[in-house]
């Protein structure tokens, strides 16, 4: 199930890292012609360098989106499900780009060094330390990539608007012309989405939200300072509940047992994306019998949470635009 | 492995003592487990006023409040499963230890643990079924299929399925079937994180119908199993002699077999495999009541369920708001426990 993806390949590691979880300043382009030579501050903080550009890179699957975005096509791709129902894929021309991995963990690495990359492109997760495709849990197999080309990736971490511009950095070193009109036009539908979600948001003070993600075991809440989309919502007003003790040594999450699935009471459910479905909260009100204690989730109220895939402007000005018709169509009082 | 006589080990007099000592002994276990139970319903991660529970479970009828729900249908179902699968578990391991007279059988060793988790991960890949409640009808198949296999090729042979060979089966089978399981997951992703939740053993999540699903085949395993004292105490004086005392060993044998898949079966289904209580308990029940299975198999039907709820109730109150899996706590408890068992109990006297 892919809603325990990001738990369960951190639960693994666990204790080991717990408590060294700090947030590398995310990458900065730094200027260089686009014949080389060629650096890049990683995520991790480390400066990559090289003689020449990069210019056969292997990309985890929204890292690609971004790159493409600004017009960088990658030789190769690797995603964490089929490329054709991936959010940050699915509507793109992959004509011509190797599919590399399907399936989060599983990365074909043979096939990935027949393409000689010269540069890999993947996040840098602060809180599990390692690079998109290359976390604890994966295949150990998948962990070769990382020594057919050097890794870079923009740090998640306290900003999809950082993402984004983390990755314009990287494009415009790599030689990408930023300044292109489709470019322009996607920063601007994303301003006013973000206008017209904090418009929305403004319009009900008394909203509050909590990001859930319920499991046959427990219930997760997550907590924003690890989900920067979430974080994003905060910063233009929207009251995204945080969990009073998130996991210790996982702290995507607080984990709730299901006694205990009531502890935080929402006006608006934002659900885990990848497993929100349409009749997904009716299906455990029924199984379990203290979901429906929510009385968010009693009243329905519950919509799709983008969660850890967003990199563009253009995809997170579509999906502000769903969360803003949540927040207008939701009752503020529910919870209460 | 020595094959004690369970008439040898004292004088008549000491035997009749012991007998009127373990009679009232059962009591009070009955006794600790209603106790046991009564902590089960009243504590746990959510903190509940005793009274709120207690009026919850004098109505027994759902009001709606959040103190009847969980009380009722959340903590009695787990309560209950929790006594169901641990007397399972408890008597599914005796019976296990008694037939093949070795001291470290129980349902891991005899290819139930990894039948059932074979084909679980067979429902996730190949029929991409996901959630608890199906998990437990092919969990309770692959057992019975794993230890009709492990029968099968024990039987093999003149004399059929001798403890030894049992073993080695048994060793043989699960295996075999762990490898196929890790071969899946180890190219599926998905099937491994689905698994390892499944593989931990918990009682929770798992309400009412996980438990009448379970219910009847646990109940009526352990209404046979209670017969089986006078024959595994047969058995234990080698095969031998308890053909010569009139035993159709390789019936006995079967019917034993049967038993245990049933229990264990129906148990792993509903909770995953728990560890240490089908070893552990009846280790201690055989060193409270002696050698007589016909002890030894209501003891371990009340230790166990026993242990399995105070480890439940641990795991519950431990780190609240979250739970750990019952199946944490005890392989964190099961192993130093099992340790002062093989210190302080004669082990090798089944």
């Amino acid at each position: 199930m892919r809603a325990w993806r990001p738990i369960l390949a951190l639960a693994a590691l666990s204790a080991l890292l717990a408590g060294c979880g700090d947030d590398p300043s995310t990458g900065d382009a730094a200027a260089a012609a686009p014949a080389g030579p060629w650096q890049f501050t990683d995520g991790s903080g480390q400066v990559v360098k090289a003689d020449k550009t990069p210019t056969r890179i292997i990309a985890h699957a929204g890292e690609a989106a971004a790159l493409m975005s600004f017009g960088i096509k990658p030789v190769g791709v690797y995603a964490d499900e089929a490329v054709k129902t991936d959010p940050n894929l699915k509507s793109l021309d992959l004509t011509g780009i190797e599919i590399l991995g399907e399936e989060w963990g599983k990365i074909d690495v043979e096939k990935a060094a027949a393409l000689r990359p010269d540069l890999i492109v993947g996040d840098w997760w602060p809180a599990e330390k390692a690079h998109s495709g290359m976390e604890e849990g994966v295949d150990e197999k998948s962990k070769k990539l990382a020594e057919l080309a050097p890794v870079v990736g923009v740090s998640q971490g306290k900003s999809i608007v950082a993402l984004a511009e983390g990755y314009e950095d990287l494009a415009a070193s790599l030689g990408a012309d930023v300044d292109k009109p489709e470019v322009a036009a996607n920063k601007k539908r994303f301003e006013q989405a973000v206008a017209t979600f904090k418009e929305a948001v403004a319009a009900k003070p008394g909203l509050t939200v909590a990001a859930m993600s319920p499991s046959d075991e427990k219930v997760y809440v997550a907590n924003p300072p690890y989900a920067p989309e979430l974080l994003d919502l905060q910063s233009w007003g929207l009251k995204v509940i945080d969990p009073a003790s998130p996991d210790p040594s996982f702290p995507y999450w607080e984990n709730l047992s299901w006694e205990n699935a009531d502890k935080y009471q929402p006006d608006l459910i934002l659900w885990d994306g990848r497993s929100f479905t349409a009749t997904a909260n009716a299906e455990w009100g029924k199984k379990q019998p203290t979901w429906f204690k929510i009385k968010a989730a009693k009243a329905g109220a519950a919509v799709s949470w983008p969660a850890f895939w967003l990199h563009t402007y253009g995809d997170f000005a579509t999906e502000l635009d769903k969360l803003t018709a949540a927040v207008k169509a939701a009752d503020p009082n529910v919870g209460d | 492995m020595s094959a004690t006589s369970p008439y040898a080990t004292g004088t008549p007099r000491r035997r009749a003592r012991r007998a009127v000592a373990l009679g009232p002994g059962l009591a009070v276990l009955c006794a600790v487990l209603v106790l046991v139970a009564f902590l089960s319903v009243t504590m746990g991660s959510r903190s509940l006023g005793l009274w709120d529970v207690l009026r919850a479970l004098g109505s027994l009828d759902d009001d709606g409040s959040i103190t009847s729900t969980v009380t009722l249908e959340m903590r009695v179902p787990r309560t209950l499963l929790g006594i169901l699968a641990g007397a399972a578990l408890g008597v599914a391991g005796a019976v296990l230890q008694g037939v093949t007279r070795n001291p470290l059988a129980d349902a891991g060793i005899m290819g139930i643990n990894s039948g059932a988790a074979a084909f679980v991960v067979f429902a996730i890949t190949v029929l991409g079924v996901r959630g608890a409640g199906v998990y437990v009808w092919f969990a309770f198949a692959g057992a019975a299929v794993a230890l009709v296999l492990v029968y099968a090729i024990a039987s093999m042979g003149r004399e059929g399925a001798t403890p030894v060979k049992l073993a080695l089966a048994g060793v043989a089978v699960t295996a075999g079937l762990a490898s196929v399981t890790s071969g899946i997951v180890m190219t599926n992703v998905d099937a491994l994180n689905e698994l390892r939740f499944w593989q931990v053993g918990s009682l929770a999540g798992r309400y009412t119908p996980i438990l009448t699903g379970v219910a009847p085949f646990i109940l009526v395993g352990l209404a046979v199993s209670m017969f089986f004292g006078r024959p595994l105490n047969g058995l234990a004086l080698g095969e031998d002699a308890a053909r010569g005392l009139g035993q159709h060993v390789p019936r006995t044998r079967a019917a034993a077999f049967a038993v245990v898949a049933v229990l264990a079966g129906a148990a792993t289904a509903a909770c995953g495999p728990i560890v240490f209580v089908g070893l552990v308990v009846p280790h201690v029940a055989r060193f409270v009541c002696g050698p007589d299975y016909r002890w030894i198999l209501p003891y371990s039907m009340l230790l166990a369920p026993i242990v399995l709820l105070l480890a439940d109730v641990l795991g519950r109150v431990a780190v609240a708001p979250d739970e750990l899996q019952v199946g944490v706590v005890l392989g964190v408890l099961g192993a130093p426990a099992f340790v002062a068992v093989v210190r302080y109990a004669r082990l090798s006297e089944v």
